[in-house]
This record gives C-alpha cells, sequence and structure tokens, in this order.
C-alpha cells in the first residue's frame, strides 16, 4: 500500500513552526516512515511543479504555517488546498495571523515608505519601490504582490483543522499526527488542543485571592514578578483568562504573563474583548476618575489584547 | 447633504428606565433599543458584536451609581466600557461611538432623545467602517520613530 502523502509548507512564517515539527524528536522518524513527505520546503529540496503535477485531494493531509500576505503565499495556500483532503492551519500565523497581523494597524503604503524611504537608515536617492513586474535587459522579473493587510488562513481557503501556539508545542503535533495517521480526528473546524483557558491548568491559580482586585498596572519589565503568584494578583496583564490552554505554560514558567498566543478559547471568536471583560471586571474602582486612574496604566491595548490575533479580530476582520 | 442615518444601538437597564411605560409603545420610538436586566450583564463582546452588525454607535443607559438592584452591574459596566474606550482609540477607532449614561427614567422618555443626541454626534464621526481601514501614518509619528 502507498504509503499517505503529507506537505508541510511555510507562508509568511519566521520558521519557528517548521522547528516545532522537527522538536519532535525521533517520532519524526517514524513519522517519515509511514508518510511520504511531498513538499517541505525548509528542510527537503522539492519543488512546488512537483505539487501542481498532482492529482486534487491526491495529498492527505497539508500542514500549512504562516500568515498570507501577499500573492506568493495566496497561491501556494490554493494549490495545497486543491491537492489536499485535509488541511490544517498550524500556528498562530496560520490560525490568527499572528505578530505580522499587527501590521495590520499601519496601511501598506505607509509599510513601503517607512521601508523604501522613511527609515533613518534608508539611502534611496532614486526612490525605488518594489514592483509586481520590471523589465531589465529586455527581461521581465516579477514579485509577489504585497497585498494591503495580514490574512489569516481561513481567510483565504477552506481549514479543516487548528492547531495554535508561537509555536505549537511537540506534544500537541504529535497528537495531531497521530489523530490523522490513526484517523481520530474530531469533527471538522476543531482546534486540536484542550478547549479550556490557560488559568484552568495554571499552576499560579491557587495562589489567587477569592476576590482578585487590582488598582494598579505594572509592565512585567517594572517590577520583579513573584515567580509562584497569580500575574493578575500582581496587578500584571496576564491573558491566561480568556486564552486557550495548551501551551505548556512556555511563558509562565519562566515567569513571564501569558500573551495570547493560543487564541481564544472554545465557542469564542475575539479573544481581547473577553479579556476586557474580566479585566474590567477585577480593577478595583467605582468613580470615574479612579478607573481611568488604573485604566490609562495600560499602555497600547490594541496591541496588547490581539498581540497574536488582530487579523480575526471582531474591529479588524477581513471585509465581508 | 447625503442622508447618513447612524445606526444606534441602545442597551437599557430594565430597572431605572422605561420601566413604567408599555416597552412595545416605547420600541417603536426607538430603533436598535435592548432592554435588559442590569446593564452589568453587557459583555464586551456583546457591544462588539453590535458594530459587527453594522452598528455605529452603541450607547448603554444604566442605573445611578450607587443605586444597582443587583449591587454593582452599573459600576462593572462603567469599568468595561472605559476600558473598552481605551481600546478603540487604539485601534485608531473614535471612542465616542460607545457611550454610557448612569441614570433614572422610569417612563423612558429621555431614551429617544439621548439616541437622537448619539446619532447627531455620530453624524458627525460618519459611519462606522466594518473591518476598519488602518490609519495613516502622521508626519509626526515617522519623525517620533526616528524617520526622516
Amino acid at each position: 500500500m502507498a504509503k499517505p502523502k503529507v506537505a508541510i509548507c511555510w507562508l509568511g512564517s519566521c520558521g519557528g513552526c517548521d522547528e516545532a515539527v522537527v522538536d519532535i524528536n525521533e517520532v519524526l522518524l517514524s513519522v517519515a516512515g509511514a508518510v511520504d513527505i511531498v513538499i517541505w520546503p525548509v528542510a527537503l529540496d522539492f519543488k512546488y511543479d512537483s505539487v501542481r503535477g498532482m492529482k486534487d485531494s491526491e495529498i492527505v493531509l497539508s500542514v500549512i504555517n504562516g500568515h498570507v500576505r501577499n500573492s506568493e503565499q495566496e497561491e501556494i495556500a490554493r494549490l495545497l488546498r486543491e491537492k489536499s483532503q485535509i488541511v490544517l492551519a498550524f500556528g498562530t500565523c496560520a490560525c490568527f495571523g499572528g505578530t505580522p497581523g499587527l501590521a495590520n494597524l499601519t496601511t501598506k503604503e505607509d509599510i513601503f515608505n517607512w521601508v523604501y524611504r522613511d527609515a533613518p537608515t534608508v539611502v534611496n536617492p532614486k526612490g525605488n519601490y518594489p514592483q509586481t513586474r520590471t523589465r531589465v535587459d529586455g527581461k521581465e522579473l516579477t514579485l509577489p504582490e504585497f497585498y494591503d493587510r495580514v490574512y489569516a488562513l481561513k481567510d483565504i481557503i477552506d481549514v479543516d483543522y487548528y492547531l495554535p501556539g508561537c509555536p505549537p508545542p511537540p506534544y500537541l503535533v504529535m497528537y495531531a499526527v497521530s489523530a490523522v495517521l490513526e484517523n481520530k480526528l474530531p469533527p471538522k473546524g476543531s482546534t486540536l488542543a484542550p478547549q479550556r483557558a490557560l488559568c484552568d491548568s495554571c499552576k499560579r491559580n491557587k495562589s489567587k485571592p477569592v476576590s482578585l482586585a487590582i488598582s494598579e498596572i505594572k509592565r512585567i519589565h517594572e517590577v520583579e514578578a513573584s515567580p509562584d503568584t497569580c500575574f493578575l494578583a500582581q496587578g500584571i496583564i496576564c491573558l491566561g483568562p480568556a486564552t486557550r490552554d495548551g501551551c505548556g505554560e512556555a511563558c509562565m514558567n519562566i515567569n513571564i504573563p501569558c500573551r495570547g498566543c493560543f487564541g481564544p478559547v472554545e465557542g469564542i471568536a475575539d479573544s481581547g474583548a473577553k479579556f476586557v471583560s474580566a479585566l474590567a471586571s477585577i480593577i478595583d474602582a467605582q468613580s470615574e476618575g479612579d478607573i481611568a486612574k488604573i485604566v490609562d496604566q495600560f499602555m497600547d491595548p490594541a496591541g496588547y489584547l490581539y498581540r497574536f490575533s488582530l487579523p480575526i479580530s471582531t474591529l479588524r476582520k477581513k471585509q465581508s | 447633504m447625503s442622508e447618513y442615518k447612524p445606526k444606534v444601538v441602545c442597551f437599557s437597564c430594565k430597572f431605572g428606565w422605561g420601566y413604567l411605560t408599555d416597552e412595545a409603545t416605547l420600541s417603536s420610538e426607538i430603533e436598535n433599543w435592548i432592554p435588559i436586566i442590569c446593564t452589568g450583564k453587557i459583555d464586551a463582546t456583546h457591544i462588539l458584536n453590535a458594530f459587527e452588525e453594522g452598528a455605529d454607535g452603541v450607547l448603554i443607559l444604566g442605573c445611578p451609581e450607587g443605586d444597582c438592584h443587583y449591587q454593582d452591574g452599573n459600576y462593572e459596566v462603567k469599568k468595561r466600557v472605559y476600558l473598552l474606550r481605551a481600546l478603540l482609540e487604539s485601534m485608531g477607532i473614535e471612542k465616542g461611538r460607545i457611550k454610557i449614561e448612569l441614570a433614572t427614567d422610569p417612563e423612558g422618555k429621555r431614551i429617544p432623545k439621548l439616541v437622537k443626541e448619539m446619532s447627531k454626534e455620530l453624524i458627525k464621526l460618519g459611519p462606522s467602517r466594518k473591518g476598519v481601514v488602518a490609519e495613516k501614518m502622521t508626519k509626526e509619528a515617522i519623525k517620533a520613530r526616528g524617520g526622516k
């Protein structure tokens, strides 16, 4: 029997998600023995043309990481969708747009002006900007088109499963791989991670007072945070209450509060809005002045609450 | 002049606003009016959903300070609104699109008036854009980043 074909591919990605696949260590060898990897740009020398030559749905599983911001990324995403039975959005960028999604707070024009004109280190006397088509010595050179905004993978193609994380932890990668190989997948559209919030499994949860109330918002670099106490009880913003569990508390373990890379918990579309409600309820103030004094210490709410998920946020998601 | 008519979604607490008037009668005067039991129940998600569904502004009418039937529901929503307005502003959206008033009006006569007042303010802001377009960087912002 032919081995099932698997594609692992990156779009707008830092490479960390591919690294996460390698992080399953020796298990990768047995996976590589059980499947036929047809493309994995970061690790193996296969060409997109070989994928183009395949029949529709010939690939059993495509693991796609990274966001979509240009026409090349869109083309690859669509190609893999066409040739695959199952598409897994792998990692935070593919699931929600990721940190590059913060670029949606500014325009394409501003990004180009900054990078090719305004930044202090730029020397560009001719005012050259990247063009999708340029003629050089009678030949045409092409570049992918840079889109107006960053998209999550589901905005571009139909996605079957999601595995968030920046990057996803090895145990969830293994769980996802074995679920596919053993045909034990949950219903389409599921996220292959726990459904509860991070606070539910956080070791610091026990240290939380019965009634949480904060009269000051501190930033993590301004204080020496206790390694055992709930960050919110210390007045440090931690997105644990509104973020999906499953990361293995990598940040918590090094005394850094949750930044929300696992995205919203099951059934919630916008984790930022949920966190607003959670944070507001623990602010210990009643008068407008006192509320302002505390909330105004919260720097850059959009950047903090949507560090990983701005492209799918209710206020800034894709226009329908 | 354009015929732009802003959509205002108004949540009001049944304990403080319009409880002496027939809800159906009052409702006919106010478009998108949602009387609820305690404004403390309004989650930030509800407010954002209103925008998602095409609202240009959200008005919340809660009970006077110290007068909440459930002790502190009005304080809770006040904090939520303050934080949400800060979030809106940091996303480049006018914070005036969310307003809260804590008072009481058993007959509810002020509700249509307040909605109208908010509508007028929203006309100045223009329609709220779905999937908001990013703000352009100002010259000051470029300079602040050390740019040319």
